[in-house]
């Protein structure tokens, strides 16, 4: 089919196509690779901490307790068990000043986790971090429905009592969104794999019932 | 026989940079999952996991158009087989040290519930994807393609004489 063709102008079409392909790829890849970096000039929201992998953290001048991190995020529905059955204790942990507790939004479930992540930053600017968190988990929606546009977000954040201007535009303008990259970022180099991981004192907790039975949870945290 | 080749060249093809193309874009679209992807396979330090994570999709999709095109079929054949080997060395790795992951061969990835990870069907389907790759390498010439045997390297010229 090719020997037809004039010899030396046969492969033009090819080797340009080659080149496009080749060109394109390498242009997209270059900048995601950069984004995907940890941005120290991120806007960082009140209580997120760079030492703790930016995630938003309570207690955390605390000495002589246990560090809980919880890697979690938004849209997943095994986080929202967990959050059922371990939330009032974790919050009785920090109200009390008996742990430094640590979470990591993740947001690997797509757009929606991204816009939850940076609204519940927007929260914890206003100190409601725990409030927002919670109310999230408990209406959470099936994944990337498009329930949780940054317009509902912002909505729904008024019945914990987010009401200001200021807040609805943190959220609309997504002002938290590179910090949600460095949360993201710096939860990958610990290696965490699945949504919610839970880290004692650094240590994993362990896959299976310490995460959603009380007490063997509770026994975990204060094994320390 | 030598007349079907170039068909059997193009099903390989559209088959293996098909495959290929999805698979690629599906991981592009949430490239935290795939590097966790990556990760969950525990065979590589963790910073040069994450980076395989992200640059992975781009060279699947990237072989994925060059072999629906036809341009450098062979190379890119090559490298299919090539990369889906290393895939079915690391869901085998996965398997006999007892991970429970999710393969992320098509988006998703990261570690799943004890006894759900199905690990066989995904071991056939890259050996048969693989197998298409090494065709390609063997036999490049195919229907419909951008690439011109005529004046490429001998032996694609020998190719091009045994057709005729």
């Amino acid at each position: 089919m090719s020997s037809k063709q004039q010899p030396g102008k046969d492969n033009f079409t090819r080797n340009l196509v080659i080149g496009v392909v080749v060109g394109v790829v390498l242009i997209m890849l270059v900048p995601t690779l950069l984004s995907k970096q940890t941005k120290t000039d991120a806007a960082i929201p009140t209580f997120a901490s760079a030492v703790h992998g930016y995630g938003i953290t309570y207690n955390a001048d605390l000495k002589d307790v246990p560090v809980i991190d919880i890697y979690e995020d938004f849209q997943c529905p095994v986080c929202a068990q967990f959050e059922a059955a371990q939330g009032d204790y974790l919050e009785s942990l920090i109200a009390d000043k008996k742990a430094t507790v640590v979470y990591h939004t993740l947001s690997f479930l797509g757009p929606e986790s991204i816009a939850s992540a940076n609204a519940a930053a927007c929260a914890a600017d206003e100190s409601k971090f725990l409030d927002f968190h919670k109310m999230l988990y408990t209406n959470q929606p099936k994944e990337n429905s498009g329930a949780w546009s940054n317009a509902a977000l912002a909505e729904a954040g008024k019945s914990v009592g987010l009401t200001s201007q200021k807040f609805a535009s943190c959220v609309n303008k997504g002002k938290f969104a590179d910090w949600v990259g460095n949360v993201a970022a710096e939860g990958a180099k610990k290696n965490v794999n699945s949504t919610p991981t839970v880290f004692i004192n650094g240590k994993e907790l362990n896959r299976g019932n310490d995460y959603y039975d009380r007490n063997l949870f509770k026994a975990a945290v204060e094994r320390g | 026989m030598t007349a079907i080749k170039p068909w059997l060249g193009l099903i390989s093809r559209l088959v293996l940079g098909g495959v290929l193309l999805a698979a690629g874009l599906l991981k592009f679209q949430h490239l935290d999952k795939s590097q966790m992807a990556v990760r969950a396979y525990e065979m590589l330090p963790v910073g040069i996991a994450n980076f395989i994570g992200i640059v992975l999709p781009f060279l699947e999709i990237g072989m994925g158009l060059l072999l629906i095109l036809g341009a450098a079929t062979r190379s890119m054949g090559f490298a299919g087989a090539a990369l889906m080997v290393v895939f079915v060395i690391g869901i085998s790795q996965a398997w006999a040290r007892g991970l429970s992951i999710d393969c992320g061969c098509f988006g998703g990835g990261g570690q799943v519930e004890p006894g759900t990870a199905s690990y066989l069907p995904e071991l056939l389907r890259d050996g048969g994807l693989a197998a298409l790759g090494i065709y390609l390498f063997l036999f490049p010439q195919s229907k419909f393609a951008l690439d011109k045997f005529a004046t490429t390297k001998k032996l694609d010229q020998k190719e091009n004489q045994d057709e005729q």
